[in-house]
């Protein structure tokens, strides 16, 4: 039999429509089996077919569809277009004859790993981000310490060398009448004018107050700094720098100094033996 | 389609929103006179469907021809059926129209819808074949005795008509 000749005599539209008799349309499924394209041309005149009766969609009365689903036992789930004279263009589902409608159950279970597989991976790169922050701030608090550090260990080789240095002057300072007790080293670096103090025994003293060191030079005192006596007395303290000083002398005075010493609160007085 | 074979609500809510309508269009076209019956035919037809979904084979074609043909099949006996005929007996009987010939039902059909619209454009011969055949649900041999012509001419006239509606559905 010629395929075109079979497709060209009605027997499609014969058997789509309906029309065809019973032998017919065994024959015409055997060829379909047989011949794709066969199947290709019935598609063709069916698709035409739907296209033409969705044209000419009626509306339908609002109570069938209601009726239906109690015929069947279930509740009409809502919908806005059961009344709309065109129904929307759909998705054609039968147009899809894959085997792979069938695994709509397996497209979700893969659609939902991948998702918890995107949430994991987005969970890992969060944690690799908040480990490499934390990682970076250490490093930086690293650095902040070394620096700390180097900067400390510049200023004890700065201090060990003054006291250290032939050119610096140790003026031990002793208690006056009002305060036998307390004493004191002054270091001076008579090349560099520098002045630490080293206290030894200094009582505390209130919060309002503070000592002041004084340089005597030529009869005059001149202020070198105020300083708080502590416990941990062994500190080095770094004070103001004098070229000239006969003498060394400590005072209370209130809380952050006074221009001139209130001698009769001195505290403790050296001569420096070496006078520039 | 799987989930229409399982009986799935929301999917047969879904068909029955997409295709009712033109469904709806070609049971009215088989019940022309009674629009209560017809729609008594879409509730008919639509309970089908959900009822015999498992049977439906789609090597045999798409599920709307399917559907189609079970409109057309329930419109067909809704046609004949006792309550039907008592219902059309102001009506002309059938045999009447048959008798009047071919002019007759070609007057009676113009202001059709549908696939009816289409076949407007068949030459008359024709066309009243594939009225009789397709929406009156006769047999070829139930045609050829009434029009008093030979069963292999109704055939082939009626081949001929299908296929020119092939072209008009392009």
């Amino acid at each position: 039999m010629n395929l075109k000749d079979y497709i060209e005599s009605g027997i499609i539209e014969s058997y789509v429509m309906g029309l065809a008799s019973e032998s017919e349309r065994a024959e015409f499924e055997r060829l379909c089996a047989q011949h794709p394209e066969l199947v290709a041309a019935r598609r063709k005149f069916e698709e035409g077919i739907e296209a033409s009766a969705k044209e000419q969609a009626l509306p339908t009365p609002p109570e069938v569809k209601v009726k239906i689903f109690e015929a069947i036992g279930k509740t009409a789930p809502s919908s806005l277009s059961s009344t709309s004279p065109i129904p929307p263009k759909i998705h054609n589902m039968e147009n899809s004859k894959s085997p792979a409608r069938g695994l709509g159950m397996l497209r979700l279970v893969a659609a939902a790993a991948v998702v918890l597989l995107i949430a994991m991976v987005w969970l890992y790169m969060q944690a690799k981000q908040q480990n490499q922050d934390l990682t970076k701030e250490n490093d930086g608090l690293k650095v902040q310490r070394d620096t700390a550090q180097n900067i400390l260990d510049r200023i004890v080789q700065e201090q060990k060398q003054a006291i250290g240095d032939p050119n610096t002057t140790v003026v031990n300072m002793v208690g006056t009448k009002s305060a036998p007790k307390s004493s004191a080293n002054v270091y001076w670096d008579s090349a560099s004018s520098s002045v630490y103090l080293v206290v030894k025994n200094m009582p505390k003293l209130p919060n309002d107050q503070q000592y002041q060191l004084w340089a005597l030079i030529d009869g005059k005192p001149s202020d070198l700094g105020v300083f708080d006596a502590s416990k941990d007395d062994k500190v080095i303290l770094k004070m103001k720098n004098t070229r000239k000083a006969q003498a060394f002398a400590i005072t209370i005075e209130k809380r952050g100094g006074s221009p001139s010493p209130t001698l009769e609160k001195m505290q403790s007085m050296g001569k420096a033996t070496q006078t520039q | 389609m799987l989930a229409l074979k399982e009986r799935n609500n929301q999917a047969f809510g879904f068909l029955y929103d997409n295709y009712a309508g033109a469904l709806y269009s070609i049971i009215k076209q088989i019940i022309t006179e009674n629009n209560e019956l017809a729609s008594d035919v879409l509730q008919e037809v639509f309970i089908n469907i959900w009822r015999k979904i498992e049977t439906y084979d789609q090597t045999k074609g798409r599920l709307f021809t399917w559907m189609l043909n079970i409109a057309r099949n329930a419109s067909i006996d809704m046609l004949r059926s006792k309550g039907y005929q008592n219902s059309q007996k102001n009506q002309e009987l059938p045999d009447n129209v048959y008798k009047g010939g071919v002019s007759q039902i070609t007057q009676q059909n113009v202001d059709n819808i549908g696939l009816k619209k289409v076949l407007e454009k068949l030459k008359p011969e024709h066309r009243v074949l594939v009225e009789l055949a397709y929406f009156k649900g006769f047999t070829h041999e139930e045609i050829a005795d009434m029009m008093s012509i030979p069963l292999g001419t109704v055939k082939t006239r009626i081949r001929n008509a299908l296929l020119q509606l092939r072209e008009y559905l392009k």
